[in-house]
């Protein structure tokens, strides 16, 4: 989403981003809020750079980081496998179209309470949750992309000789690689917010925890720093996706 | 004339009637196409020569074998729940081995399905259509395609693209890789060998199709309105080295075209072929001398006979409305 | 024909009757007292339906959320054309919406709700952010697509740019504008009941958690049904009205593609 980040309008760019800052800032200075309740902008920063070199919040960051790759890859594993094997087989495509027709438009959320009594409070049941989240979007893009790759690429392999199953992975996987990589991007950015949401309704580290942990304390500025931290986590991961795309697609046109 | 077209528009599309859904369209991809598999028992006995059909050998050329028959094959689509649409009726066909055959008509006359049941992408409804006496069922390397739409892997360089075929054919990646470069060399694309395929133009593109085709060394080409995406001058050129390409080894090549001058210029035969339901109107010796020339070929009257004929030819049954 | 649509209509039907029943045999074999069964839990719905108290706040989740989505959808679709169609617009935004994407909108709510209280207004505001990025979203895609041969030609007939912008770029970007919409919904739903959660004051997810925190897992697994119907019969009533909607756009995927 929202590509092209590092444009030439980039100034153009900067401009809203300070200009939220500096009212944040204006608001504080002039009275409007008191800086109990929104503390400036500059406190916020320097109390967040203090924070990240403290060994307490670089272990709430780990623990936000791992929950959320270890759900990330399940989910891309499984996505992946499931897409392409629902695009090549009608058997299989019967089965897994009906379920995510339904699943697809859950609200995973609600599953929380369940998989907190079928899995516990630990690791278990808020990386299952960031799967169940990020799954989808990956899953559909893989059915799309790969019932959307051209039949002539498919033919052009099959005349060279590569058998039907090796069309899979050697066609049709790296057809369907832009499409799969949209996939990814949107369940990296679902994984990043259910990760921290999970932290917020129960847990006893990561993220969310920090700000709810400074909610009941009514500590605006620690509430500020774990929001600031996920939305940088997500855009440097979000950065990371996109040079691992660019890499990938090096050969597409528009990639 | 159109600088770019778009593949759909003059392919007879045989998929098109596939699955309307996306459900299974991948696996349809993967499978010919065989609308009506029942009752389609290839009969075992060589087909007499019958009437104009009948492709004779070529000229000067030595005791001529056929390489490809095509025996009595019907293709029938069903477009909607009720209606068929008769891409091709009853067609028998013989190409002998090094012949330049072009398969002439009009878009929507099943030109290329024709050209796609020999590839064995698409499974004629009744018929069967044969590559050296063994029925053919699938694709296989002994028929290479090219397409109008390059069909190139985008994620391999151009490299990468020519060397596939030879990969897939357990040839090691030295050697392989050794003959690609040759080839890429012979289709005048050397130094784009690690060029991706959406930096090179339309016609660099199909040059390296070509090369991919010929690289798993195929016995017949099958070409489907290769240069019809081109731009008039880029399409010239290409034919002319396509031509030069094809005099080193001679091999077979089943053109399929709706441009009457191209077919001419560039083949032994030209099969004229005419519209709902598809068939073979009339086959047509072009004897003209080889290597030709495209400048002495223009001005050779000959040429331009066979030119008009074919032409009024094609008005005629437009006229006529049904064709004979 | 017929009986391919009724099995397709079915499918989805008989993979929720598949799901029940996996569930069913899942909490038998468990014998978990924390998993009840399908069944068990199906029993518990009549009696949070049946609760007026609990009725009543659903219904006022319902109605936060319709207001949430009905604000976001009315400032998005604009914002979303004009940026689509404008590349300065688009720059001015793009930068701001990449920061805000990644921050989970109902975490914001301990924060609104130290300024705003624990009003309906703090639970609307986090629901129509959460639904105002997908929905810009894709009304930019939608509109960055529009062929500009078509402007052109409005142009030509002497149509005004805002003109232009709501007679050939609004309906022209209708379905992609509208598979933002849907998955703004989703979101809508989902944010929803993530407030609740956090929040803890009232609202479906609230019943949810109290119902946890009260170890009443028949109530818990209920209100999942519960709130896993409403997602579901949200997106299939919200998917007849777009296929209404753009009837003359080509037949689309007929799975939400983005959940962004």
């Amino acid at each position: 989403m929202m590509s092209r980040f590092f444009s030439p309008n980039l100034v153009l760019g900067i401009a809203p981003i300070l200009l939220v800052i500096a009212l944040w800032q204006g608001l504080v200075s002039f009275g409007f809020a008191p800086a109990v309740l929104l503390p400036p902008p500059g406190f916020v920063f320097g109390r967040l750079l203090q924070q990240l070199v403290t060994s307490t919040f670089q272990h709430e960051i780990a623990a936000t980081l791992i929950r959320l790759f270890a759900g990330f890859a399940i989910a891309v594993v499984l996505g992946v496998s499931i897409g392409i094997a629902a695009a090549a087989s009608p058997a299989i495509n019967a089965v897994v179209r009906p379920i995510v027709r339904v699943l697809a438009p859950l609200p995973k959320v609600a599953l929380y309470p369940a998989l907190l009594l079928l899995l516990g409070f630990g690791h278990g049941s808020k990386i299952t949750l960031v799967a169940a989240d990020a799954l989808f979007p990956i899953l559909l893009s893989t059915y799309y992309g790969a019932s959307t790759v051209e039949q002539k690429l498919i033919w052009s392999a099959m005349a060279a000789g590569s058998s039907r199953y090796e069309i899979l992975f050697k066609v049709v996987l790296p057809a369907a690689m832009p499409s799969i990589l949209t996939g990814c991007r949107i369940g990296l950015v679902i994984s990043c917010i259910v990760v921290f949401l999970a932290e917020m309704i129960t847990s006893t580290d990561g993220l969310g925890h920090a700000l709810v942990t400074a909610a009941r304390t009514f500590q605006a500025v620690d509430m500020f720093v774990p929001l600031i931290t996920i939305s940088l986590l997500g855009l440097v991961l979000n950065g990371l996706l996109g040079v691992v795309r660019s890499y990938l697609l090096r050969g597409f046109p528009e990639a | 004339m159109k600088a770019r077209q778009n593949g759909r528009g003059s392919n007879d599309a045989p998929h098109g009637c596939a699955n309307d859904s996306l459900s299974g369209r991948l696996l349809a991809k993967l499978m010919p196409l065989n609308p009506r598999a029942s009752g389609t028992e290839g009969g075992m006995t060589v087909v007499s020569a019958r009437s104009s059909e009948w492709v004779r050998p070529v000229t000067q050329q030595d005791p001529a074998s056929a390489i490809i028959e095509i025996d009595r094959v019907s293709q029938v689509f069903q477009t909607s729940a009720r209606k068929d649409h008769v891409a091709l009726s009853d067609i028998s066909l013989t190409i002998e081995e090094g012949a330049f055959v072009s398969i002439l008509g009009p878009s929507g006359c099943g030109k290329s399905t024709l050209l796609y049941i020999v590839g064995g992408f698409v499974s004629p409804t009744s018929g069967a259509a044969r590559m050296k006496g063994q029925a053919i069922t699938g694709p296989g390397p002994d028929r290479g395609p090219v397409f109008q739409e390059f069909a190139l892997f985008p994620w391999k360089t151009v490299l990468g693209n020519v060397m596939y075929g030879p990969r897939q054919q357990g040839v090691r990646a030295a050697e392989a890789e050794a003959q690609s470069r040759a080839l890429i060399e012979m289709v005048g694309l050397k130094g784009y060998e690690n060029f991706y395929p959406k930096e090179l133009s339309g016609g660099m593109k199909q040059r390296v199709a070509l090369a991919r085709t010929l690289a798993y060394h195929p016995e017949v080409l099958l070409m489907d309105e290769p240069f019809g995406a081109l731009d008039a001058h880029t399409r010239t050129r290409l034919q002319n080295d396509l031509l030069n390409i094809w005099e080193r080894d001679r091999k077979t090549v089943l053109f399929v075209t709706h441009s009457v001058d191209e077919a001419v210029f560039l083949s032994d035969k030209v099969v004229m072929m005419s519209k709902s339901p598809g068939r073979i109107r009339q086959v047509i010796d072009i004897d003209l001398p080889r290597p030709r020339r495209r400048n002495e070929l223009l001005l050779d009257p000959r040429y331009q006979k066979y030119v008009v004929d074919i032409e009024r030819m094609f008005d005629e049954s437009d006229q006529a409305g049904a064709p004979a | 024909m017929s009986a391919a649509g009724m099995t397709k209509r079915a499918a989805p039907v008989l993979a929720c009757i598949g799901l029940l029943v996996v569930w069913q045999v899942a909490s038998l074999a468990l014998k978990n007292d924390s998993f009840p069964t399908a069944i068990g839990a199906m029993r518990a719905i009549p009696d949070i339906l049946g609760d007026k108290e609990s009725l009543i706040n659903i219904l006022a989740s319902l109605r936060r959320m319709a207001m949430g989505f009905g604000a976001a959808v009315l400032v998005s679709i604009p914002l979303g054309l004009l940026m689509g169609r404008s590349a300065a617009v688009a720059a001015f935004f793009n930068p701001l919406l990449m920061v805000i994407y990644p921050v989970p909108k109902a975490a914001l709510m301990p924060i609104i709700m130290l300024w705003l209280g624990v009003g309906d207004i703090t639970k609307t505001l986090v629901i129509f952010l959460g639904v105002s990025l997908p929905v810009i979203y894709h009304s930019f895609e939608g509109a960055k697509a529009v062929e500009e041969k078509m402007l052109w030609s409005g142009a030509a007939m002497g149509l005004s740019p805002v003109q232009r912008l709501v007679r050939i770029v609004l309906p022209a970007a209708l379905p992609e504008i509208l598979t933002g919409c849907r998955t703004g919904l989703v979101l809508a739903l989902i944010t929803m009941i993530t407030s609740e959660m956090i929040a803890r004051q009232s609202g479906a997810g609230n019943i949810l958690f109290n119902a946890l925190d009260m170890g009443q897992y028949e109530t818990v697994f209920a209100m999942i049904i519960i709130v896993g119907a409403m997602g579901i019969c949200l997106d299939a009533i919200f998917e007849r009205v777009r296929a209404r909607l753009v009837r003359w756009s080509e037949p689309q995927f007929d799975m939400p593609l983005s959940f962004s």
